[in-house]
């Protein structure tokens, strides 16, 4: 096992979750029409919205079910990040003042956190 | 893509008479039409390209302001600007990424003239002249509407002129994938009064938000703003904001500026 590649794959997973929070989104119109048809409207996470990362091996809890114990690595981290990162907006939120703020769905956009202290 | 010719004229005169041509449009960086054509949206038999004519090219402080070539790209404005007018280089060094600032030129951007585009936000805002090869056009009658602009048939734009006002900022809030302005605003502070420029908001394009301009220029401070209401009445819907969302954009991003200009 290549240390650096899982360090790698978890980078990834968590980026590609952060994007699922914040900003990617398939859209269409009533018409059936897609509406995210180019990356001039489909948000994809891009370098400057994630953060730098760093990756703790501390907790190790083998895999009981294989002599290896070896486990998945690279969907931990898009699993763990989008519930991560809702929750940091809604707990900011409630932290504000906000505390009538209880759910915002995914991706939570800026017009959708504005909508949901204004509604 | 279709077929076309492309020429490279050196000088205005030439590259007029090229766009005299049945079917022949002007190219200057690209950044726009090139995607266009790839899409076949756009089928040119001629494409006249301007970023050769050195005479619509350069950064140049003369007397009624700063003079910028309409060939000249987003990066050479935001360095060469940066001394004479901060504000206007801050917002071409905000266009886009950094291949689209190395290709992308001050002319091509105003007469697309995207609803959503920075650069017809600086000009309007500063009040600034567009010159053509024909004539002299106010910003004020030159922005007319969604992509739709005073220059006619085989008309180009050769350069704008800005004067320099006391104080500007402009303060974008990118749309979260394009990263053209969701909204942005411009703020300039003139000896005879402050002009607030919006653009990425309204279903007509950039336009004068005349409210503001009222109130900063009896008291220029955030605070002159805090007691106006924007309507949502024409402005943008789209999936990344509700007209309500950006009208509440329009006063927060003026706000912003008036705090940002120096
Ligand atoms: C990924 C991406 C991100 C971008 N982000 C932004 C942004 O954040 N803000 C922003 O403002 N813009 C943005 N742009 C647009 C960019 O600024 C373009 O460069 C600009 O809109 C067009 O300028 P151009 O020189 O590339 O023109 P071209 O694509 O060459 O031409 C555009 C149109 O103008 C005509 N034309 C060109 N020059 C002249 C002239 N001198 N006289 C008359 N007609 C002329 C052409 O015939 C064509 O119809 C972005 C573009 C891309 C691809």
């Amino acid at each position: 096992m290549n240390p650096m590649i899982v360090e790698g794959q978890v980078h990834g997973g968590v980026g590609q979750g952060i994007g699922q929070a914040l900003l990617e989104n398939t859209s269409y119109d009533e018409n059936g029409q897609l509406l995210t048809a180019s990356y001039m409207d489909y948000a994809m996470p891009r370098a400057d919205d994630v953060p730098f990362y760093t990756v703790d091996h501390s907790c190790v809890t083998p895999c009981t079910h294989n002599p290896l114990g070896v486990k998945g690595c690279g969907e931990a981290g898009a699993i763990g990040s989008p519930p991560a990162v809702v929750n940091a907006v809604i707990d900011a939120l409630h932290r504000g003042g906000h505390t009538h703020v209880k759910h915002i769905d995914m991706p939570v956009s800026p017009a959708r956190v504005w909508s949901a202290i204004n509604g | 893509m279709h077929n076309f010719d492309f020429v490279k004229p050196a000088t205005i005169a030439d590259a007029v008479k090229a766009l005299s041509a049945e079917g022949a449009q002007a190219l200057s960086g690209g950044q726009t039409l090139t995607p266009t054509l790839k899409q076949r949206l756009a089928a040119p038999s001629v494409l006249v390209s301007l970023t050769g004519i050195a005479e619509m090219k350069g950064v140049c402080m003369g007397d009624d302001g700063l003079s910028i070539g309409a060939a000249t790209t987003h990066a050479t404005v935001a360095k060469e600007a940066a001394a004479h007018y901060p504000a206007l280089a801050k917002l071409a060094g905000g266009i886009g990424d950094p291949a689209v600032r190395n290709r992308g030129t001050i002319g091509g951007s105003i007469a697309n003239n995207d609803p959503a585009a920075c650069y017809p936000a600086g000009v309007l805002g500063s009040g600034a002249t567009v010159v053509t090869n024909r004539r002299k056009i106010a910003a004020d009658d030159y922005f007319q509407g969604l992509f739709t602009t005073a220059l006619e048939e085989g008309e180009i734009v050769t350069g704008v002129t800005f004067p320099i006002p006391q104080k500007a900022a402009y303060v974008k809030f990118n749309q979260p994938a394009s990263r053209f302005a969701l909204t942005g605003v411009f703020v300039a502070k003139f000896a005879d009064g402050v002009r607030v420029a919006v653009t990425g908001a309204s279903n007509d394009g950039v336009f004068r938000w005349t409210e503001a301009e009222k109130a900063l220029s009896a008291n220029f401070s955030a605070s002159a703003v805090a007691g106006l209401t924007v309507s949502a009445d024409g402005l943008i819907g789209d999936l990344h904001g509700t007209p309500a969302y950006r009208a509440n954009l329009i006063k927060v991003l003026t706000k912003r500026a008036v705090e940002a200009a120096h």
